[in-house]
């Protein structure tokens, strides 16, 4: 991504934000039905972070030239895949998709993105992006210890991994 | 609401209760609850219980919102999502509690009624004034009046837990109150919502309400519905940004009785 031009960046946050407010919106779709009390405490703690990754890279998309809140829809394979986690029945599917398949991957895309990006003319985004690893890493802990505590069973998270992975390209 | 189903009841459509762990009896009816009279230990466990229970429920009905309007405003949406994220904490404090004081997840009855009323409702201004403006208002009233007589009653663990729990409510009731009038503002049509979201919450009350001189299981006897209407909390209602005229009705329906 080196020499990303200020729309290039535009539109990699945009496509960030996209994706964090999926992820609140899959998160809080699996709330209602999900019947582990603790594990629907996790969720509400968690979609209040994406809110907030959502909202903190909606107000730098309005710093490079686009509305503030701006969102920009990923590739349509990466929706896709959106989509089909948020169809996930089980407790342990959930958890498993969410944050040992997809919360890892796009962890990995923020990395990218921040060895791409210009440190000095980028930084603004390098922080942000910085303080939401941070969180990301937070939430799949919050989840690990969850899982141990209430014996919630694993779930192979490899194909959804694989599937992130496979998209190599996800702004649109 | 594609998830979860509905049933009807005399003519209403309501939503079918949100997901819960399988120690939880839920049930429909206050009669079918387990309150008592008093600040007995059973008593204070079973209402830090009933509590914790709503806050769950709650949790439920705001993430719902997210799912169901997607297209509403980014800041009332940021709202809705900080409201998940107090209310979990909310579980998490009142299940500390009821552990401190010998109880546990699961002892009494819960009901999901706030559920089944809001989720029903079709548009997000008749849902914040059903569940925000209406549940989440009355439980401010509920809450200062049970926290007073707590420490009365010597019990000032569980009066800080619902003190601190307070302060979170008047915030979302002073959201909802501020989305609906800005909603209004914009588009006349959302005092239509509201006014059928108050009509709804009435027939289901009806419906759901326990009717004075009926028992619960647990033997408890219930006053009318209007001798039950706690005293009111006018200063976080005026904190949560009703307007003197909203105080003044609401405080006739309680008998002009008010938390001082």
């Amino acid at each position: 991504m080196s020499g990303m031009s200020v729309n290039d960046r535009a539109y990699a946050i945009a496509t960030f934000r996209f994706i964090s407010v999926k992820l609140m919106e899959i998160v809080a779709r699996w709330t209602p039905t999900t019947p582990e009390m603790e594990v629907k405490i996790l969720f509400g703690r968690h979609i209040w972070d994406f809110a907030q990754h959502a909202d903190t890279l909606g107000k730098r998309t309005f710093e490079l030239r686009q509305p503030e809140q701006f969102s920009r829809k990923p590739v349509d394979a990466y929706v896709a895949l959106l989509d089909e986690m948020s169809e996930l029945k089980t407790t342990a599917e959930r958890l498993g998709a969410l944050y040992d398949g997809m919360l890892p991957a796009i962890e990995k895309r923020y990395r990218d993105y921040i060895a791409a990006a210009d440190p000095i003319l980028d930084e603004p985004s390098i922080v942000i992006m910085d303080r939401i690893i941070s969180d990301l890493d937070r939430m799949r802990r919050d989840a690990a210890s969850l899982r141990r505590e209430h014996s919630i069973a694993e779930w192979n998270p490899a194909a959804i991994a694989g599937a992130e992975r496979g998209i190599a390209h996800i702004v649109a | 609401m594609a998830d979860i189903g509905t049933f009807e009841i005399d003519g209403m459509t309501l939503q079918l209760e949100p997901a819960r762990d399988d120690c939880f009896k839920v049930v429909r009816n206050d009669r079918d609850m387990s309150e008592h009279d008093g600040f007995g230990e059973v008593a204070r466990r079973e209402m830090v219980h009933r509590h914790m229970s709503n806050e769950m429920t709650s949790i439920d009905i705001a993430a719902q919102c997210l799912v169901d309007f997607p297209d509403a405003p980014w800041p009332l949406r940021m709202e809705l999502a900080r409201q998940c994220y107090d209310e979990t904490r909310h579980v998490r404090a009142l299940h500390r509690r009821l552990v401190e004081m010998g109880g546990y997840k699961g002892e009494f009855p819960i009901s999901a009624f706030e559920w089944c009323v809001t989720s029903a409702l079709d548009s997000l201004a008749a849902r914040l004034a059903t569940q925000n403006r209406t549940f989440e208002a009355g439980a401010m009233d509920v809450v200062a009046g049970l926290a007073r007589s707590l420490r009365a009653e010597g019990d000032e663990e569980t009066a800080y837990v619902l003190d601190a729990i307070l302060a979170d409510e008047v915030q979302h009731v002073r959201f909802a109150n501020r989305w609906i009038k800005k909603l209004a503002a914009e588009n006349p049509r959302v005092l239509m919502k509201v006014a059928h979201a108050v009509r709804f919450l009435a027939e289901a009350n009806l419906r759901f309400v326990a009717k004075g001189g009926e028992t619960s299981v647990n033997g408890k006897v219930f006053a009318a519905p209007e001798e039950r209407v706690p005293a009111v909390n006018v200063d976080d209602r005026k904190l949560a940004e009703f307007t003197d005229d909203e105080v003044q009705v609401i405080l006739r329906q309680a008998g002009f009785r008010t938390i001082a």
